[in-house]
């Protein structure tokens, strides 16, 4: 898979994982014995009352018992620490070593209770979830008309780079758009008549990641050389756009995507190095950091901008997590994918966003019922898909897929209606114009289409 | 002990994932009937604007080969409904 390629060198930051175990650098787990009297299990549930250890928020228990998921006994993975406790001698006085060792038993008791905390907290959750999950929504599509058979071809195709097509965005203008591929090119297109109009070569290769400013009148990209630069675009034809270029944001590892905000004033990048940012253009500054992801962050789509502040990213870490851009908190995760997620993108209204992934799935999930409510597969693909995009109305989702073809899918009753070949190597990038009249798909095979 | 700093950070995370789930756990979470009708409506309501749904006529849609529209003179005998020919 394409991203086999860089995961080889990714950094896995000192981030908090959301699980069950602490993982340290090393990646070596740390579980450890709890006292009899800590158990969860030995403690009976007590609905919706508060519990003397856990310092919770007041009338958060949502009523019903929960019992804890897993927890209990777990074996001491550090021998170490039980040598320290059965070695203190009677005879010492309780300090220095015996006064480490109480730390220690005390540190332990924490992060073990907090694990267990962790654990029975994630059990909740699902329950939580599980008890409004009264219907399907293909169940509830039923009552829709089918969609009839759809006819799309390739109007336009975009030939120019010199290699893979690796990523692509539409100008507001519904007809220009900008794209970039491993050869470190990134051409700006008009998509009606197929002319170049602008071309940077970057100093990198791998150019992962392009977006075109709201104005129209730049673009920023970046790629391998962990950074994400904003070219202004002029029509002056003896200008050079790289003299012009300014470095904007600053990764420890490679840039997977970024996007402008609602102004050509800000920038959302995501990078290998497991964290998006948020930076302001002019300036170079950080203005937030998201962190949460346990592996590179692939993609990331910012919400309709009626739905407010908020921001969906998907990772290697096979999780989807849904930001609060001012606070830089994660408000919501989904995992239930299997493999890496390529491609997030959030339906028109804002209310749900679609992931394209590794396991050769599309999933839909709902931001207010807090949970997946769609999957688009069949047994015959089997290839990861890289790329998603809803239509103007999100009754049709465009997903385009590592085995060279397109799939068009009925959002609401979960079916294929449309499969479309074309390509002649893995689609990596797939975006529908602002005005809905077209998709343009981007791949390896060096070309774009534009469909309609 | 040379553990101290890593269980400190260990609990430091640890912390940070029971408070991340705490206040995952306590969002407000709507029936998936709710959300799947919302969908719908939204659906339904936004199919007609919807050109790669609906499938627009050649003439109207910008991608597809665009010829410049004749250009109506006062002079011209033909009725406005020729344009259909487009």
């Amino acid at each position: 898979m394409g991203t086999t390629f860089l995961r080889a060198g990714r950094l896995c930051a000192n981030i908090s994982v959301a699980g069950g175990t602490a993982r340290g650098r090393g990646g070596a787990e740390v579980a450890l014995f709890l006292r009899p009297a800590e158990r969860e299990e030995d403690r009976p549930p007590q609905p919706g009352s508060q519990r003397r250890r856990t310092r919770r928020r007041a009338g958060r228990a949502r009523g019903g018992d929960w019992s804890c998921a897993g927890g209990g006994w777990a074996p001491a993975s550090r021998p170490g620490h039980r040598r320290l406790l059965t070695r203190i001698p009677a005879s010492l006085p309780p300090r220095p070593r015996a006064k480490m060792a109480a730390d220690g038993l005390h540190e332990n008791e924490t992060l073990a209770s907090l694990k267990s905390e962790a654990e029975s907290l994630k059990g909740k959750l699902e329950e939580e979830r599980a008890k409004l999950h009264d219907v399907e929504l293909h169940q509830v599509a039923e009552r829709v008309e089918a969609l009839g058979q759809f006819v799309m071809k390739t109007r336009r195709t975009l030939k120019g780079h010199g290699n893979k097509v690796l990523c692509m965005d539409w100008c507001k203008d519904k007809r220009r758009l900008v794209s970039s591929s491993q050869d470190g090119k990134v051409i700006v297109w008009d998509s009606f008549t197929t002319n170049k109009e602008h071309a940077v070569t970057m100093p990198c290769t791998w150019v992962m990641a392009c977006a075109y400013a709201p104005s129209g009148c730049a673009i920023a990209c970046g790629g391998l050389d962990n950074k994400c630069s904003v070219y202004p675009l002029t029509f002056d034809k003896n200008e050079n756009m790289a003299a012009k270029k300014k470095s904007v944001a600053m990764h420890t590892n490679y840039l997977s995507a970024c996007s402008f905000t609602n102004s050509d004033m800000q920038i959302l990048t995501a990078s290998g190095d497991g964290t998006c940012a948020l930076w302001d253009v002019e300036s170079g500054q950080l203005l937030q950091s998201f962190h949460g992801h346990g592996a590179d962050v692939l993609c990331l789509d910012l919400a309709p901008s009626e739905t407010g502040n908020t921001f969906v990213s998907g990772g290697c870490d096979k999780k989807a997590m849904v930001w609060d851009m001012r606070s830089g908190q994660c408000v919501q995760a989904f995992e239930t994918h299997e493999s890496d997620i390529n491609s997030v993108r959030y339906y028109p209204s804002g209310d749900a966003f679609a992931s394209g992934s590794d396991d050769a799935t599309c999933r839909l999930y709902d931001l207010r019922a807090d949970r997946e409510v769609a999957i688009y597969s069949k047994e015959s693909i089997i290839f990861g898909a890289s790329s998603v995009d809803f239509s103007l109305s999100g009754r049709l989702l465009f997903a385009g897929y590592n085995d060279y073809t397109i799939n068009v899918w009925d959002v609401l009753k979960g079916s294929r209606v449309s499969i479309l070949f074309g390509h002649e190597n893995r689609v990596s990038t797939l975006r529908v114009s602002p005005d809905g009249t077209a998709f343009c798909s981007g791949s390896w095979d060096h070309t774009l289409r534009v469909w309609a | 002990m040379s553990s101290k700093t890593a269980s400190t950070n260990n609990i430091a995370q640890a912390r940070r994932t029971v408070q991340q789930l705490r206040m995952e756990a306590s969002i407000e979470r709507i029936k998936v009937s709710k959300a799947s009708a919302d969908l719908m409506s939204y659906c339904e309501e936004h199919a007609r604007n919807d050109p790669l749904l609906m499938g627009i006529p050649t003439s109207e849609n910008p991608s597809r080969i665009r010829r410049p529209a004749p250009s109506y003179r006062s002079s011209e005998v033909d009725p406005p409904s020729s344009q259909q020919s487009k």
